[in-house]
């Protein structure tokens, strides 16, 4: 049994109104201790503006949030030396450097003795110790964020889409710190419109769409719970392959590259297809058999795509 | 309030300031830019020589004598034209401004007037001039002086009116020293004003107040360390100016401290504005042209590069409502003048003002949260 005293996050009844639009709509749930916690949605869902009350940088319109036990709305002051937060799109001074920047914070914070060298090297940026943050790539200033975000050696971190426009190469070396933290013990609150982000590093996993929670849980809980299928891709296949596997009453999708996706609820079904096409004498180059992910858990359970260019219904990631 | 932390803002904006080589420039180097050249300009009038072109057509000993005497006492640097044509066809030809014609019998008319007693002698000197030239007022304004001179002289009486100069100062002041006072105003002004606003625009456009409002880093903080970076500018930018004003200028000012009470008022004063301003600067541009809309009027309107009773009526009443107004009226009050009387009352406008806009300003400024 989970005691009040084990949540880092206790979020009830929250709904923030701008006008007559619900950014975020009655929405509910907890994040333990020592958790890493993505919430996951596409852009505009209501992810920022959710972990912005949370981080007590916003008000709610209504509902109660707790942070480490306290009250956002009514201690502020004694919340933000125990939280470490990565705004969305982190920016710092153009001329400072990483050096002087993770230093300034530290001072804010009245840290006399903050690690700076300690948070470089966890962050990777020591060889970048005196560049400006004007001169920084995307994923440099975005290590610096998450240096920065861990002046005061906080008890909950506030990652806002920590890795949104990098490249895969600058995105990984973001996972690799935020794996770090998670071997540190922190409670890592991340926002996130990566699936794949979410379900390498996440504990639980709360999908948000149009302001509304649509489902919670562990990435393997939810994949379990609203995918329960399997995804056959025959690639290059022949295009009387979809016929033949139509005549089977499947439903199969053929997508740019030629490569046909048919759901199957069991692995007789693929043996079946299989037989099928050797049958009609369809040749076939190659074909895997897997798990749904949790970009497709969100597409069925929301109809949406988590951003552009995100791949279609059944497709491997 | 913190201390600690008000510091280590101040440093951040320090070092942020010393590494931007275009805000070095517009803070310390543009004004003392300004001082040199309105200093160039208007300090040395007995330097101030023009062109003058005359076509001499007596050609004679007296009229050579009256070009030399125009030259004399050096505002004219006389240029001879030729004397066989039209003398508006040269001017219209070689784009003259003002071209002096000295006519046929001249040299006798003189002897008439001079050695014959002759009442009735009188020559006409014509002057060929463009109007639409601005310098040509200036010109004939000396020109006619020395007409006058010459006709006094020729008169053989001694002038019945003449001029003592008595100043109410004990030294008479130049132009510069009513020159650098405004541009020490106009430095905070600027530096204050536009300082505030573009970078509480920057800094929330980037998102670095979001970030700032999950430190414990509280809004008196912040705007102390806002008016303590501006202090330390204003006082970077008045020490060039006056630097620059003593050793190249020579100026004869007083500094004392209704320089350093001055300063401060102006700092809050602008930075008030400057807040106030912040909420309808969307980004960097925008600050920059809210910025300008204010800063310009005040530059022109408040007695900076030129007194304000220079100006129509209704503008000088205009002029009294301007901030800046009271602080080139005060600074000049106290370095120029040593006027205490009316340096209090300069100050004490100015930091009525400055307690209404400073106080609006923190009011308005909404760093620490978004909506």
């Amino acid at each position: 049994m989970t005691g009040s005293n084990d949540y880092a996050i206790v979020v009830e009844r929250l709904t923030k109104r701008y006008g007559d639009l619900h950014a975020v709509n009655d929405v509910s749930f907890t994040v333990r201790k020592g958790e890493v916690f993505a919430f996951v949605g596409p852009n505009g869902a209501g992810k920022t503006t959710t972990v912005e009350i949370i981080d007590t940088i916003r008000t709610p319109t209504s509902g109660r949030v707790s942070v480490l036990g306290m009250d956002v709305t009514k201690r502020k002051r004694d919340i933000v030396p125990r939280i470490g937060v990565l705004p969305q799109g982190f920016n710092s001074f153009d001329r400072i450097t990483v050096s002087e920047s993770i230093q300034y914070y530290s001072n804010l914070f009245g840290r006399k003795n903050t690690d700076v060298d300690g948070l470089m090297d966890l962050t990777n940026l020591q060889d970048k110790r005196d560049v400006q943050f004007k001169k920084l790539s995307g994923g440099l200033k975005e290590r610096l964020g998450i240096a920065i975000a861990l002046v005061n050696d906080p008890e909950v971190v506030f990652l806002d889409e920590p890795t949104t426009g990098l490249d895969p190469h600058a995105r990984r070396a973001v996972w690799d710190v935020l794996l770090g933290l998670k071997s540190r013990g922190k409670t890592v609150f991340l926002t996130t419109h990566y699936m794949e982000e979410a379900e390498l590093l996440a504990d639980t996993v709360a999908i948000i769409s149009k302001g509304k929670i649509v489902a919670i849980g562990s990435p393997e809980e939810l994949i379990e719970r609203n995918a329960n299928y399997m995804c056959l891709t025959l690639k290059s296949a022949d295009a009387n392959a979809l016929e033949t596997i139509r005549k089977l009453s499947f439903e199969p999708v053929e997508d740019n590259h030629h490569n046909i996706k048919v759901r199957v609820q069991h692995t007789d079904d693929v043996q079946k297809i299989l037989s099928a096409i050797k049958n009609a004498g369809i040749s076939l180059p190659g074909m895997d058999v897997r798990k749904p992910n949790l970009e497709e858990v969100f597409l069925s359970l929301t109809g949406e795509q988590l951003r552009e260019g995100a791949p279609m219904h059944g497709a491997p990631q | 309030m913190t201390p600690r932390i008000i510091a280590a803002n101040l440093k951040v904006k320090l070092r942020s300031f010393s590494r931007e080589k275009s805000t070095v420039f517009f803070t310390i180097a543009f004004p003392v830019i300004l001082v040199l050249v309105f200093g160039a300009i208007f300090t040395k009038p007995e330097h101030m020589n023009f062109d003058l072109c005359v076509q001499d057509l007596d050609q004679s000993a007296s009229s050579a004598q009256l070009v030399k005497s125009v030259a004399v006492d050096g505002v004219f640097r006389t240029i001879s034209v030729p004397s066989d044509g039209s003398a508006v066809q040269y001017a219209k030809e070689h784009k003259l401004n003002l071209l002096l014609v000295i006519p046929h019998g001249f040299e006798e008319m003189e002897a008439r007037r001079v050695l014959k007693r002759d009442r009735d002698a009188s020559v006409v000197l014509t002057y060929v001039y463009d109007p639409s030239s601005t310098s040509v007022t200036t010109k004939l304004q000396f020109l006619n002086s020395i007409v006058a001179a010459t006709n006094q002289r020729m008169s053989g009486t001694a002038p019945f009116i003449t001029m003592l100069e008595q100043s109410i100062l004990n030294k008479k002041y130049r132009f510069i020293e009513f020159f650098v006072p405004g541009i020490i105003a106009m430095a905070v002004m600027t530096s204050s004003l536009s300082g505030a606003l573009t970078m509480n625009a920057e800094l929330r456009q980037k998102g670095i107040l979001r970030k700032l409002a999950t430190t414990p880093i509280t809004r008196i903080d912040w705007l102390l360390s806002n008016i303590l970076y501006q202090l330390v500018l204003a006082f970077i930018s008045t020490t060039s100016i006056l630097l620059v004003s003593y050793a190249v200028f020579a100026v004869r000012l007083q500094i004392n401290l209704w320089l350093a009470v001055y300063i401060v008022l102006a700092v809050f004063v602008f930075v008030g504005i400057g807040m106030m301003l912040t909420p309808i600067a969307k980004d960097g541009e925008s600050a920059a042209a809210a910025a300008n809309a204010f800063l310009f009027p005040m530059m022109f309107l408040s007695g900076t590069f030129f007194p304000v009773e220079m100006m129509p009526g209704f503008l000088q009443k205009f002029a009294r409502i301007l901030p800046l107004y009271y602080v080139n009226e005060g600074l000049r009050a106290s370095m120029i003048f040593s006027n205490n009387m009316a340096a209090v009352r300069c100050a004490a406008i100015t930091g009525g003002i400055a307690a209404v806009v400073f106080a609006a300003g923190a009011l308005i400024t909404r760093w620490d949260s978004v909506a």
